[in-house]
């Protein structure tokens, strides 16, 4: 792997790799229609993997569209902390290019004063990361869905951001896909240091990768809690279910 | 090849199960399939003809036809005539296309553009083309600029209509994504809404062949002084009807090489859609 491809950092240089997120009583309201999020205070520090979870319309996927920069808050600061403020995000949807190849595709990701050889090599390099080198030459249409959401992270990563949005990346996906593409995410996660915020109605992926787990209500944190559990995990851990089961309860208590 | 010598160095009736020869390549007759009702017609036409069942004042035989077009090809008659009304659609589909193509793109790409200019075009587009000749010969007498003006104008709104429709259906998600990704606008344009507005561009051009065609025989079956159309009507004019049906094949000949270059192009360009990759 190039040198400048370090996929696999060394301790020091993880820790300060990611960027670290302050939000200071951030309010958002779409088009004079009722608040989406009211005044959330939140400090995500760097390099930590933070689950975002609550029912449809909660306002979860506003706020990392809020803290991506995508949508402009309504009032409140959002402020990013870190040596380079590069930030990417991974959707629910592919969303590849069906006329530019895979290795193309991912080379998207890459800032375009990068040479052209340059490009192929990096954007090839990720491609092995996540297992589809041999891809690389390929049309998006020949893929399945899983190796698509594949070359969406894979374009997500190849720039190493310093922070990582993703936004139900994997709801698409068959069961067994889903619990292979987590166990990538966290391995690259935990290689290369960035902050990662995973949006997902899904407790138990929530409760399997993430550090903290944010339970957001009606635009507000309703649950803030850590995930003790030491890596790497297992399914079926008692503690690891203790924990959906709260969560669980929290989300449904007041839907019921 | 080594399993038919291991199989023949067994005994008996295990030979019976020797690996048959492989089958020498086959003509695939499958290709020459659309071609095989144009052939029948062709036949029974000729047979018609020469059997006396339809008199060859009416209806010349396909041979008749034949040689008035060898005739005419050894005088350079067919060739001149081809070229020019060759370089006339051309020129009108150049122009009227290029047109169409910037329309679609400015209306599609700026919402000022579209409220400034949309609704007279589609006013435009309103009048049958063909119906303009009379003005257009008032105009334009019966020289190039007519015919050239009549195929611009006909070819202009297939293209003009179909160019923003493509743009109009690039998918927003994969926009959202270019954006999201650092992408400007020129970046955008060109990997993101171009690309994605092809499919139906190519539809565009397609039809506007098929218009071009129209106009370009009308055209010069009214007012030409060269080209098919005026050879045709010269040779109706003195009763030259092979000549006629030859300039009528001529013209099914060519739209349909136009068609079928336009998919060599659709094929290469658009190989990455699973829709266009059996045409």
């Amino acid at each position: 792997m190039t040198a400048a491809l370090r996929l696999a950092d060394t301790p020091e240089h993880r820790s300060n790799r990611g960027l670290a997120i302050h939000v200071r009583g951030l309010s958002k309201s779409f088009e004079n229609g009722p608040s989406v999020i009211r005044g959330l205070d939140l400090t995500i520090p760097a390099g930590q993997f933070v689950a975002v979870v609550g029912r449809s319309g909660c306002g979860k996927s506003t706020l990392l569209r809020l803290i991506l920069g995508l949508e402009a808050p309504t009032s409140g600061r959002i402020a990013l902390d870190g040596a380079e403020p590069s930030k990417r995000i991974m959707f629910q949807e592919p969303r590849l290019l069906p006329w530019a190849r895979v290795a193309d595709n991912v080379a998207v990701g890459l800032s375009r004063d990068i040479g052209k050889a340059d490009r192929k090599a990096r954007a090839l390099d990720v491609l092995r990361e996540v297992g589809l080198a041999e891809k690389a030459g390929q049309w998006p249409a020949t893929l399945s869905g899983g190796q698509r959401q594949r070359v969406a992270l894979a374009r997500a990563l190849v720039s190493r951001p310093a922070l990582l949005a993703l936004d139900e990346p994997l709801g698409a996906l068959d069961a067994l896909t889903r619990i292979e593409m987590q166990a990538m995410i966290e391995r690259i996660w935990e290689a290369q240091g960035f902050t990662a915020i995973l949006v997902t109605h899904d407790v138990a992926e929530a409760v399997a990768m993430a550090d903290r787990i944010l339970v957001i209500e009606e635009g507000a944190i309703a649950l803030d809690v850590d995930v003790d559990v030491p890596r790497p995990r297992r399914r079926g851990d008692p503690a690891l279910a203790e924990l959906e089961g709260r969560i669980l309860d929290r989300l449904l208590r007041n839907g019921a | 090849m080594a399993d038919s010598a291991a199989i023949r160095s067994l005994p008996g009736r295990a030979r019976t199960l020797e690996a048959a020869p492989k089958p020498a390549p086959r003509f695939d007759a499958g290709r020459l399939l659309p071609w095989l009702l144009p052939t029948l017609v062709i036949l029974g036409w000729q047979a018609a003809a020469s059997l006396g069942l339809v008199s060859t004042r009416f209806m010349p035989a396909p041979l008749d036809v034949a040689a008035a077009g060898w005739r005419l090809a050894q005088t350079g008659e067919l060739f001149e005539n081809l070229w020019v009304s060759f370089a006339r659609a051309a020129s009108g589909f150049l122009i009227g296309g290029g047109i169409g193509l910037f329309f679609g793109l400015a209306n599609g790409l700026s919402r000022l553009s579209e409220r400034l200019t949309d609704t007279s075009l589609q006013m435009v587009r309103n009048v049958p083309h063909l119906s303009l000749i009379p003005l257009v010969i008032l105009w334009f007498g019966i020289d190039e600029e007519a015919k050239l003006f009549l195929v611009a104008l006909g070819v202009f709104f297939p293209i003009y209509a179909n160019t923003l429709h493509g743009i109009r259906s690039v998918d927003p998600q994969l926009i959202e994504m270019g954006r999201v990704y650092g992408m400007n606008r020129r970046e955008l344009f060109w990997r993101v809404v171009l690309p994605g507005a092809l499919p139906s561009i190519f539809v565009g051009v397609r039809y506007a062949l098929g218009i071009m065609w129209l106009t370009l025989i009308v055209a010069e079956t009214i007012s030409a002084n060269s080209g098919l159309g005026y050879m045709a009507m010269q040779a109706r004019e003195f009763m030259l009807v092979d000549v006629v049906v030859l300039a009528i094949l001529i013209y099914a000949a060519l739209g349909k090489l136009a068609d079928s270059l336009t998919r060599a192009l659709e094929r290469a360009c658009l190989s990455w859609n699973p829709a266009y990759r059996n045409t």
